[in-house]
């Protein structure tokens, strides 16, 4: 699913945030990516997000070699991708059942379409009941959900989370991973960019350890 | 279809959520469009009565008094055989005299001194509209200015060529003002969805992330600046609308004097439109150099 080769991001001055980087995930599988802060995590999630671009070496994306990509065709390929961040970025002014058929909108699904999808993600992860719920009312752990239920909007190949249990307590945190194996179980390739060890510790899967933007440990 | 009913939709309820800022911008777009549109008042109305009195073209031919009934009748012979009139008619020292004092009533005493009439009889001739823009009418005062027993011919055309030459002007000016109205209009959009754009950072992200067209993400944008502008120019109708039915009010029996008979009109549908069109325009274009920018 992904390959990186030789990859390198720096920035000026010789700042490197990655360096050489030589990485395989395969389909369907779950990796966690870990490292102190300033390892180059989300960088790496950046890159796969095309947010940025290498500067250097090469990244394949489910077939997609992510430094050709016109403005168009990086359209495409993200309409594969979901994520995850830390921060949630739910939309305050949408209620949670908006939240989620917001992707389906302005991929320009039919409306009836985009509820009928949104309301199945958001009954996957137990909350159909708070659908007319405005994110501000919601606890930390069931905003998480529901930015999983959006990223599992558009259904998604590739499911990338940046320290997704950054601002929840140890039980949620655990509830959240549970969550993304299942989703894992379904097929969809999870990658997981954290720096809590317990976590990985207790899910105990594929885990690739960054320092100073070089692998360090299970590339 | 989709993108652009999203992009309404989004864009209405944008301006709704930050009604303070887009009043702002409404306004501003407002101010431009009452320059605009007062200017394309005027000039319309200066432009209609002009085609009008110069429909109305006439000359008047002042035979000399010894002028004999021949030179006269070659006179007369020399204007009907032009092809170019509607109508000539002949007034009599006599006449000319009792048409004055009718005319100038206070001023019929100064008359009564006089041994002889002191004023020329005289051709009128009312010309035809097409003659006088195809430069007939104006070969033909010439040809008759030359004939023997002319005194005099007046042929008023100088002032509505000067009266258009500074029309244009005028349009060239306001036009200038009006669009750098306009274009301070626009940057002002352009601030005020910049604004929007910064309130919705997170929004903008998820819909780049997942892979939206940028006809939804700077859909509503654009939308926002159109309809901003679309209202700025309503309401700088609105208000022109008011202006001009003020000054027909007040000032209506006056104008209709000066303007010989003619009357100011309110801008017609056709114009209202495109000035309702141009404020969406330049709110577009805020809006779309604003989401450009950003997105």
């Amino acid at each position: 699913m992904i390959e990186t080769h030789h990859l390198s991001k720096f920035y000026s001055r010789g700042l490197y945030a990655l360096r050489d980087l030589t990485l395989t995930v395969g389909k369907g599988e779950f990796a966690f990516l870990t490292g102190p802060s300033g390892a180059g995590k989300s960088t790496f999630l950046r890159l796969l997000l095309l947010q940025e671009r290498p500067s250097e070496g090469s990244i394949v994306v489910n077939g997609h070699d992510l430094s050709r990509l016109s403005r168009r065709e990086v359209q495409e390929y993200r309409r594969g991708i979901g994520f995850i961040f830390q921060d949630f970025k739910l939309i305050p002014t949408r209620t949670v059942l908006e939240n989620i058929s917001f992707v389906s909108e302005v991929l320009g699904v039919p409306p009836a379409q985009q509820k009928r999808r949104a309301f199945q993600v958001l009954k996957w992860v137990g909350l159909q009941h708070r659908m007319s719920a405005y994110p501000r009312d919601l606890s930390g752990g069931e905003q998480q959900r529901i930015a999983i239920a959006r990223a599992l909007a558009s259904d998604p190949v590739l499911l990338l989370a940046d320290e997704p249990t950054g601002n929840l307590d140890p039980d949620l945190s655990l509830e959240i991973m549970n969550l993304l194996r299942e989703i894992n179980a379904g097929g969809t390739t999870v990658v997981v960019a954290t720096h809590d060890r317990e976590l990985i510790r207790l899910v105990g899967r594929r885990t690739v350890t960054l320092d100073a933007g070089r692998v360090v440990e299970g590339a | 279809m989709r993108a652009l009913d999203y992009a309404i939709r989004e864009a209405w309820a944008s301006l709704w959520r930050r009604r303070g800022a887009s009043g702002f911008a409404v306004l501003a777009i407002a101010l431009a469009m009452i320059v605009l549109g007062a200017l394309l008042l005027l000039t319309w109305n200066v432009e209609r009565l002009l085609t009008q009195w110069s429909s109305a073209a006439e000359f008047s031919v002042f035979l000399r008094d010894d002028a004999s009934s021949e030179q006269r009748g070659a006179i007369e012979a020399v204007i009907d055989g032009s092809g170019v009139i509607e109508q000539r008619q002949y007034v009599s020292k006599a006449d000319a005299l009792t048409r004055f004092r009718r005319e100038f009533a206070q001023l019929a005493s100064l008359t009564e001194g006089f041994d002889d009439n002191p004023f020329p009889a005289s051709v009128e001739v009312r010309i035809r509209p097409e003659a006088e823009r195809d430069g007939r009418a104006e070969a033909l005062v010439r040809r008759v200015a030359a004939l023997p027993g002319v005194a005099d011919l007046r042929y008023d055309r100088e002032w509505l060529a000067q009266l258009a030459s500074g029309l244009a002007a005028v349009r060239g000016a306001g036009l200038v003002l009006a669009l750098v109205m306009a274009l301070a209009a626009a940057v002002t959009v352009a601030s005020v969805v910049r604004l929007g754009l910064q309130a919705r950072g997170d929004e903008i992200e998820i819909m780049q992330l997942v892979g939206a067209p940028l006809a939804f993400i700077r859909g509503p944008f654009v939308a926002e600046g159109v309809l901003q502008g679309g209202f700025g120019a309503l309401m700088a109708i609105g208000v022109l609308w008011l202006g001009f039915t003020v000054v027909a009010t007040v000032w209506g029996p006056e104008l209709a004097r000066l303007l010989e008979g003619g009357s100011l009109q309110f801008l017609p549908v056709r114009l209202s439109t495109a000035l309702v069109a141009g404020g969406m325009v330049v709110g577009g274009a805020g809006g779309f150099a604003a989401a450009r920018h950003a997105v």
